[in-house]
């Protein structure tokens, strides 16, 4: 029988991918539902926009960005 | 088949419709279908066909031939009224009423203050702002939400029914009024003439309590409340069709672009209209006010707060496009492609991922039936991503591939 699951679809580069699933294991797996493949995952629709800032949050720290590049000419 | 008494046979149909064009026959026939104005039936030898549902065919017979009660083009006073008001203060009116909720809605987030503007809006409409969801009040200050900043960078007749749908929606459950006959008295409002004045004599308690609402957000006219008239504007004639909507105001140019924008990324605005300012200054950093112009810059940093707040940077090229100054317009495209590619890669700064919200089909029995139900995905233009692999594939709309399955395992 077909299934059909809800969620949402992420597609994304294979670094951010880890990045999401690295997440999501120190969650408790509360994130994803299914690893579709390489660029590819199915997140529970009400957790995405959770997931979202979270990937935020790592990315700052990993990059250290700089915040202030106003110029003005 | 209005008039037809019996069915219409679906064979007959498929005559009329070139091959190549069967993917676009199939939406046509599902939307009437979703809306209930056909019905498909299937008769004893298996022969499929097709007919209208009996209460669309007969109204619709009405309103073809003017025949029957429902008075769906509204009723004029039986005397001329004295003191008629002309098209050009229709449109002022209703032009006022919606800049000063839009501005309300902006102007308060961006904290600039308008002198009238946005100060004499009614506690009704800001009750409807609230309950779409379009903006929220923490702190005794009401700032715009995510959903109240899609809403101002749409068109206006959009804008419109947007709120509209806000109001159906609360209607029955909030104030206890009839769904149905708002909605009806919103369609007739559609089809009156602009300029012309309407007895509210045959309206109903629902429908005058709409029209109040209705004269605050500027759709529609009375002279006092008492009034036993009232005039459609041009946003109420603009709710069914798009031709005739309301010029935008605070600049003289018929084509209404007002905003230069420079391979360097300054940005010139010309235009007096506080509202305008705001909403540039949603994505923009202003940093210099004249008496008929605005300068600033698109920078990193302001397109960014923009996306924070859930603008794309594709509703920002949009609309600086929709309003370029016709200055702009002799190029092709509008806007300076640098600009845009720029402000494309800083939104992508931001969203490293691509989010689609759905529905992933799987387990499918056989490799036939997963690669018919794909292709039928894919001809309905709903299919996302699929995998050959695994046998999975997703889709961002799942009502017509049940239909589609069921029908399928009916068959077999």
């Amino acid at each position: 029988m077909v299934k059909a699951v809800p969620g949402a679809l992420v597609k994304c580069d294979a670094s951010i991918k880890a990045m999401l699933i690295n997440i999501d294991n120190e969650n408790r797996n509360d994130f994803i539902i299914e690893e579709l493949d390489e660029e590819h995952l199915l997140v529970k629709k009400d957790k995405v926009a959770e997931l979202k800032s979270r990937l935020h949050e790592m990315m700052k720290q990993v990059l250290r960005e700089p915040d202030t590049d106003e110029s003005d000419n | 088949m209005l008039y037809m008494p019996g069915p219409f046979m679906s064979a007959h149909l498929d005559a009329w419709f070139k091959p190549e064009a069967r993917r676009e026959k199939d939406k046509a026939l599902f939307v009437l279908e979703q809306l209930h104005i056909l019905i498909h039936k299937v008769d004893a030898n298996r022969q499929t066909s097709y007919v209208l549902y009996e209460s669309f065919r007969r109204s619709l017979r009405q309103a073809l031939e003017g025949s029957g009660t429902a008075r769906s083009f509204g009723i004029r006073p039986s005397q001329p009224n004295s003191k008629r008001v002309d098209i050009a203060f229709l449109d002022d009116y209703a032009r006022k009423q919606w800049d000063t909720l839009l501005f309300y809605m902006v102007g308060n987030t961006v904290g600039l203050k308008g002198g009238d503007m946005g100060s004499d809006i009614s506690d009704d409409t800001i009750g409807l702002l609230k309950l779409g969801n379009l903006v929220q009040s923490s702190y005794g200050r009401t700032t715009i939400t995510q959903a109240g900043f899609n809403f101002v960078l749409q068109a206006t007749s959009a804008q419109v029914w947007s709120l509209l749908i806000v109001y159906l929606k609360h209607a029955e459950s909030h104030l206890g009024l009839s769904e149905t006959e708002i909605l009806s008295f919103l369609f007739m409002l559609g089809f009156l003439e602009l300029g012309e004045d309407y007895s509210t004599a045959a309206l109903t308690r629902t429908q005058l309590t709409t029209l109040d609402i209705l004269c605050d957000l500027g759709i529609a006219y009375r002279p006092s409340k008492s009034s036993t008239s009232f005039y459609p504007t041009r946003l109420a004639v603009s709710l069914v069709s798009d031709s005739a909507s309301l010029p935008a105001s605070g600049h003289s140019n018929p084509t209404g672009g007002y905003i230069i924008v420079e391979t360097n990324h300054r940005v010139y605005a010309y235009t007096t209209s506080l509202l305008q300012i705001a909403v540039l200054s949603l994505f923009t950093r202003l940093t210099t006010r004249f008496p008929n112009l605005v300068s600033g810059k698109i920078t990193r940093q302001s397109v960014q707060k923009a996306i924070k707040l859930g603008i794309s940077s594709q509703q920002i090229i949009s609309y600086l496009t929709a309003h370029a100054h016709p200055q702009m317009r002799k190029t092709q495209p509008f806007l300076p492609p640098t600009v845009i590619d720029q402000i494309r890669l800083w939104e992508f700064d931001r969203e490293r991922v691509e989010v689609t919200q759905g529905y992933l089909m799987k387990e499918f029995n056989t490799e036939s039936e997963y690669r018919d139900t794909a292709a039928y995905a894919e001809s309905l233009g709903v299919l996302v991503w699929r995998n050959d692999m695994k046998k999975v594939f997703f889709v961002d709309r799942i009502e017509q591939m049940t239909t589609y399955l069921e029908r399928r395992n009916r068959g077999h």
